[in-house]
C-alpha cells in the first residue's frame, strides 16, 4: 500500500505537522468530521458521493488492510521480535538460524502451529469451546476501527469512540470465561475465573482514568482528543512540548500503564496464566489454530492497549520528522517493549494481591485522579 | 572462629557427659523397655520392645534430647526383621543413638513412632513399601513409592522377582468428583492433580491437592515416579569402585560430588580408611563447587515459580551456574554425573595446568559478589517479591524439627544445624566460614539462606584455591592406599551423613562379611523435607503452595531414589 498516496488524499487529519498546524486542524475539526480512510479510498477510486453500499466496500477494505498490518505486526513482534526481546533482557541469542536475524522463524513457526493436531478433548463444551478464541481475537481487533494511525488510517471516527474502543475490548473477558468454563479443566476454570476477576477489578480504574482524559479533551472522539494534544504546553528552549495527556497529567498515564498490564494479563498481573500455578489457565486446552488464536489475540490486546495508550497519552500519532503512521507503530511497540521488560523481571503478584491492588488501590486513585482532573478543568477552564 | 558453634545447651539432658555420651545412662532411662544392646559404628544401638517404641522414643526425645529421627532402616535378617531409628540432636549431632526394633519374620509388626516425630510416618511408609514390615498405630500406613497396586515387597529376600505385576494405567481420581472434604458442607471443595506433569513439580511430582476457592485446603505429596531402585543396585555392588557412580544419580542437579561424599564418608568409616589431607583439600573444594551450582539453579527455579516463564533471573543463574560446571568438568571430566571421589580419596589430581585453573576459580570467585548483588536486586530486594515469600509457607521450627527436615529448610526455620560444623568431616574444621540461619521460617528466608550460603561457599573454594596452590609438589597425596577388594566384618553396622545440597544426606550399611554391603539405605534429605509441605501449605493459596515447593528445592531423583 502506498502510504504517501493515502497521505497526500488526506488533508485533515495529518498530526505529523506541527503545533500550529494542529491547533488549526482542532478548530477544522470541529464539527467531527475527519476523512476516514474508507472516505480516502473512495475518493481516490473516484467515487464521488459514495452511497452505503459504497462506504461498506470501502469499510471492508480498509478493514482488511488495517487488520493485515495489525496481524503481520503481530507475527513480527510475536513470533520474531518476543524472543529476541526476551532472549536480550535474559542474555541469550534466540532464534537466528533461519533466514536474516532468524526472521524466517516466522513463516516456519507459522506452519509448525497451524500442521499441528487440533485435540479436542472429551467432554468440552461445544460449540462454546471453538467460538471463544475468535471472540477474544475479534474484539481485540474491533478496537482498532477507531483508533486514528496517523496518515488518515482511521476506519470510522464514532463521538463515541474511546467508549466504543473500551466496550469492544472487554468483550474479550467473555471470551476468557467462555474459554475456562468450556474446556472442562479445573486449571482451565480456574484460570477463567481469575481472568474475570482481574479484568472487571482494572476495567473500572482504566475506565475511569480515561474518563479523565475526556474531561482534558472535553470529547470521546479520537480524532478530537489526539487533536487537542497537538497544541503546546510550554517551549523549552525553542522546544515546543506538545500537550500529551502523559505530560499534563502523568498520574494519570502511570496508573493507566498499570492497570492496562492488568487488563492485557502480562506480569506482574499475569495470573490468568499463570504457567507454574495453575498450567496455562484459561488456554491449557487449546492446541494448534485454537491456540494460534489465543496467542494472537493477547498480542493482539497489548497492541490494542499500546494504541489506547498512544491515542489518548501520547498524542496519537504526533511525533516530528517521521510520518505519523510510523510514530504510532513505534508508540505501540514501546509499551509492547514495556510489557516484555515487566515479563522479564517482575514477579507475580498473588491472585488476592491483585484484586486488593485493584479494588483498594487502584479504583481509589483512579476516582481520585478523576475528581482532581475536574476540579483543575473546571478551576481554569 | 566463625566455626566455633554456639555452647551446646545439652547439658542438662539424661546421658550428656563431658566426655561423650554416657549410653549406660540412656539404658537407664530406657529402663525394662530394653531387650538388648547393640554396637554399630556411629552409636550403640538399642533393641526395645516392638509394641513399645513410642514410648522409647519420646522418653528419649523428652528427656535426652534426641529430636531429629534421621532416618528409619528397615532390614531383614534370616530369622527376623528390623527397623532401626536414628536418633540425633539438632543441637550437637554428633551425638547418636539408634533404636532397634525387631519383629518376627511371619508376622513383621511393630509399633509407629509417628505420634513422637512426624518424619516417621513417610520414613515407616517406606519401610511397609519396600520390606512388608507393618507399623500399628500408624495413621496412613500405604504404598509410598510402588503402585497400589504392586504384588510383594521387592527388598525381601523372598521377593519373587519373576512375578508378575499389574500396574493399572488409570486416572489418580475422578477430577470431577464432588469434594466436600472442608469446609463441614458449606462450600464446595474441588479436587485438582498437581503434577506428575506440571511446570511447577521440578520433575514428576504429582500433588493431590483439595481446592477451597483458591486456597489449598489438603495438600498430599504423591511421590515414585522416579524410583529407581538405588538402594537395591547399590546391595548389587562392590564397596571399592562399583557404588560410588550410583550418588551422582540422587541429586542429579549438579550435587554429586557432594552425594559422592556421603557413600564415601560412611564407606571409609565402615572399612577404616583414612583419607589424605590434600585429598580433603580437593574433596572440600568441589563439593562446595557443586552447591554452589545447586543453589543456583534453586534460586533460578523458584524465580521461575514465583515470577512465570521468560523471566530473566532463570537465566542469569543458569548463566552463571555453567560457569560453575566449566570448572567442575575441568576438575572431574564431567558435568553432571561426576564420579570424582574414590575411597580414600578422588579419582585424579587437579587440572594441569593448575596456575590455570586457579586462576578460572579465582576469576569465578572474583565475578561471584557482583553477580549476587545483581540477584539480590532483581529477587530479594523486589517489593512484588517480598510481598509474595514473606509469611508465606511457614515452618515453624518445632515442626521443622519434628519433620526431620534439614539444611536450607531447617536453617531457613532458624535451626542452626549444619553437618559440616556440627559432625565435622572434610576439610571444613580448619577453614573459616559461617553457618547462614534465617529466623523467618517462610519462602523468603529459605531463599536467603540459600543465596547466603552461595557467598559461603565462595569463601570456602577459595581458601580451598590458597592451600592448594601452596601445597608442596611432593606431598600431593590424593588416595589412601585402599585394599582392592573390601570385606568389612561382618554384621558391622554404620549410620554417616554429611551436609548435602539439600541437607543431611545420610547412609545406613551393613556389612555381611562380602565384598557387598547386605543393606544399603539412603536417607535422602529431600524426602524429609517434602513431608513437610502440607504443613506449610495447607490453608494458603495456590500460589503460595507452589511458591513453598519451590522452595524446599526438591529434587525427585533424590526423593524417590
Amino acid at each position: 500500500m502506498n502510504w504517501g498516496l493515502l497521505q497526500e488524499g488526506n488533508n485533515s487529519s495529518n498530526a505529523s505537522a506541527g503545533a500550529a498546524n494542529g491547533s488549526a486542524n482542532a478548530s477544522a475539526a470541529g464539527g467531527g468530521e475527519v476523512q476516514t480512510l474508507p472516505d480516502t479510498l473512495g475518493s481516490l477510486l473516484g467515487l464521488g458521493q459514495m452511497g452505503p453500499l459504497e462506504t461498506f466496500a470501502m469499510a471492508v477494505i480498509a478493514s482488511g488492510a488495517v487488520a493485515t498490518f495489525l496481524l503481520t505486526l503481530v507475527a513480527v513482534s510475536g513470533i520474531w521480535g518476543k524472543r529476541k526481546i526476551t532472549a536480550a533482557f535474559t542474555d541469550r541469542i534466540a532464534v537466528n538460524r533461519i533466514g536474516p536475524f532468524g526472521l524466517l522463524i516466522i513463516v516456519a513457526d507459522a506452519v509448525r502451529l497451524l500442521s499441528k493436531e487440533l485435540v479436542i478433548p472429551d467432554g468440552v463444551d461445544r460449540p462454546a469451546f471453538d467460538i471463544a478464541p475468535v471472540i477474544m481475537v475479534s474484539s481485540a481487533l474491533l478496537g482498532f476501527a477507531v483508533i486514528p494511525m496517523g496518515n488518515g488510517i482511521q476506519i470510522a471516527d464514532p463521538e463515541t469512540g474511546l467508549a466504543y474502543v473500551f466496550a469492544v475490548s472487554s468483550i474479550a473477558s467473555l471470551g476468557l470465561v467462555t474459554a475456562g468454563y468450556a474446556s472442562n479443566n479445573k486449571f482451565s476454570f480456574l484460570g477463567g475465573l481469575r481472568a474475570v476477576a482481574q479484568n472487571i477489578a482494572y476495567e473500572i480504574p482504566l475506565v475511569v482514568t480515561a474518563a479523565s482524559v475526556v474531561i482534558f479533551a472535553g470529547s470521546l472522539q479520537m480524532s478530537t482528543i489526539v487533536e487537542q494534544q497537538a497544541q503546546t504546553l510550554v517551549t523549552l528552549g525553542g522546544l515546543d512540548i506538545p500537550s500529551w495527556y502523559a505530560f499534563v497529567n502523568p498520574f494519570a498515564f502511570v496508573l493507566f500503564m498499570a492497570a492496562n498490564l492488568a487488563e492485557v494479563g502480562r506480569n506482574p498481573f499475569d495470573v490468568p496464566e499463570a504457567p507454574t500455578e495453575i498450567v496455562a489457565g484459561w488456554q491449557t486446552e487449546y492446541s494448534s489454530v485454537y491456540f494460534v488464536l489465543c496467542y494472537l489475540s493477547e498480542f493482539i490486546h497489548i497492541f490494542l492497549g499500546g494504541a489506547i495508550i498512544a491515542t489518548i497519552f501520547l498524542g496519537g500519532p504526533a511525533g516530528p520528522v517521521l510520518p505519523g503512521f510510523l510514530w504510532f507503530v513505534i508508540k505501540i511497540l514501546a509499551v509492547y517493549l514495556f510489557t516484555q521488560w515487566a515479563r522479564s523481571a517482575v514477579p507475580r503478584v498473588r491472585i488476592d494481591q491483585l484484586i486488593e491492588i485493584g479494588w483498594k488501590g487502584m479504583l481509589v486513585l483512579s476516582f481520585a485522579n478523576l475528581l482532581l482532573t475536574a476540579i483543575i478543568v473546571g478551576v481554569i477552564a | 572462629m566463625s566455626l566455633e558453634r554456639p555452647e551446646p545447651s545439652t547439658h542438662d539432658q539424661v546421658g550428656v557427659t563431658e566426655r561423650g555420651l554416657d549410653y549406660e545412662a540412656i539404658d537407664d532411662l530406657l529402663g525394662d523397655l530394653v531387650i538388648g544392646r547393640e554396637s554399630h559404628l556411629n552409636a550403640e544401638g538399642f533393641v526395645v520392645r516392638p509394641e513399645r517404641v513410642a514410648e522409647a522414643l519420646d522418653r528419649l526425645k523428652q528427656q535426652a534430647g534426641f529430636d531429629h529421627l534421621s532416618c528409619v532402616t528397615a532390614q531383614e535378617y534370616d530369622d527376623r526383621f528390623e527397623s532401626i531409628y536414628h536418633l540425633k540432636k539438632y543441637a550437637d549431632p554428633t551425638q547418636e543413638v539408634s533404636v532397634v526394633v525387631p519383629t518376627s519374620h511371619d508376622d513383621p509388626h511393630s509399633q509407629s513412632g509417628n505420634a513422637v516425630f512426624r518424619t516417621a510416618d513417610w520414613h515407616e511408609r517406606e519401610a511397609y513399601d519396600l520390606m512388608g514390615i507393618t507399623y500399628d498405630d500408624h495413621p496412613d500406613l500405604r504404598r509410598i513409592l510402588l503402585p497400589e497396586t504392586w504384588q510383594g515387597h521387592p527388598m525381601r529376600k523372598d521377593y519373587d522377582k519373576e512375578q508378575p505385576q499389574v500396574v493399572t494405567f488409570r486416572e489418580h481420581a475422578n477430577p470431577l468428583q464432588e469434594d466436600h472434604r472442608a469446609g463441614g458442607g458449606e462450600g464446595d471443595t474441588m479436587f485438582v492433580n498437581i503434577g506428575p506433569h506440571h511446570p511447577a513439580t521440578h520433575g514428576v511430582l504429582h500433588l493431590k491437592t483439595v481446592l477451597d476457592g483458591e486456597t489449598v485446603a489438603d495438600v498430599e505429596p504423591d511421590i515414585g515416579y522416579l524410583h529407581r531402585c538405588e538402594e537395591q543396585m547399590c546391595q548389587q555392588g562392590t564397596y571399592r569402585h562399583q557404588i560410588m557412580p550410583y550418588p551422582d544419580r540422587w541429586d542429579y542437579i549438579s550435587a554429586g560430588i557432594l552425594n559422592e561424599w556421603a557413600y564415601a564418608r560412611t564407606a571409609e568409616d565402615l572399612a577404616d580408611i583414612e583419607v589424605p589431607e590434600y585429598a580433603q583439600i580437593i574433596r572440600t573444594m568441589s563439593a562446595e563447587m557443586c552447591r554452589i551450582a545447586s543453589h543456583m539453579l534453586a534460586v533460578g527455579t523458584f524465580a521461575l515459580d514465583v515470577y512465570g516463564d521468560f523471566t530473566a533471573i532463570f537465566m542469569y543463574s543458569t548463566r552463571d551456574r555453567e560457569i560453575v560446571q566449566n570448572l567442575l568438568e575441568d576438575l572431574t571430566g564431567q558435568r553432571l554425573m561426576f564420579n570424582y571421589l574414590r575411597l580414600g580419596g578422588v579419582a585424579w589430581d587437579l587440572p594441569e595446568p593448575r596456575e590455570e585453573y586457579f586462576e578460572k576459580v579465582r576469576d569465578f570467585l572474583d565475578d561471584l559478589p557482583a553477580k549476587l548483588e545483581e540477584y539480590h536486586d532483581l529477587i530479594t530486594g523486589n517489593e512484588i517479591f517480598q510481598l509474595r515469600c514473606v509469611n508465606t509457607g511457614v515452618l515453624d521450627p518445632e515442626m521443622a524439627k519434628s519433620y526431620g527436615t534439614t539444611g536450607p529448610v531447617a536453617r531457613g526455620s532458624g535451626i542452626d544445624y549444619d553437618l559440616r560444623r556440627d559432625d565435622p568431616y572434610g576439610y571444613y574444621p580448619e577453614l573459616d566460614w559461617d553457618v547462614i540461619t534465617e529466623d523467618g521460617c517462610d519462602n523468603y528466608s529459605r531463599v536467603l539462606v540459600r543465596m547466603k550460603e552461595v557467598e559461603e561457599s565462595a569463601k570456602i573454594i577459595e581458601q580451598c584455591v590458597d592451600l592448594l596452590e601452596d601445597w608442596p609438589e611432593e606431598e600431593r597425596e590424593i588416595q589412601a592406599n585402599v585394599p582392592r577388594t573390601l570385606k568389612p566384618d561382618n554384621d558391622t553396622e554404620v549410620y554417616r551423613a554429611v551436609e548435602g545440597a539439600k541437607g543431611e544426606l545420610g547412609i545406613y550399611i551393613r556389612a555381611d562379611g562380602t565384598d557387598k554391603p547386605a543393606r544399603f539405605k539412603i536417607r535422602s534429605p529431600c524426602y524429609s523435607n517434602l513431608q513437610a509441605l502440607p504443613e506449610m501449605s495447607n490453608g494458603e493459596y495456590i500460589p503460595d503452595m507452589i511458591a513453598s515447593l519451590g522452595s524446599l528445592d526438591i529434587v525427585l531423583g533424590e526423593v524417590d531414589r
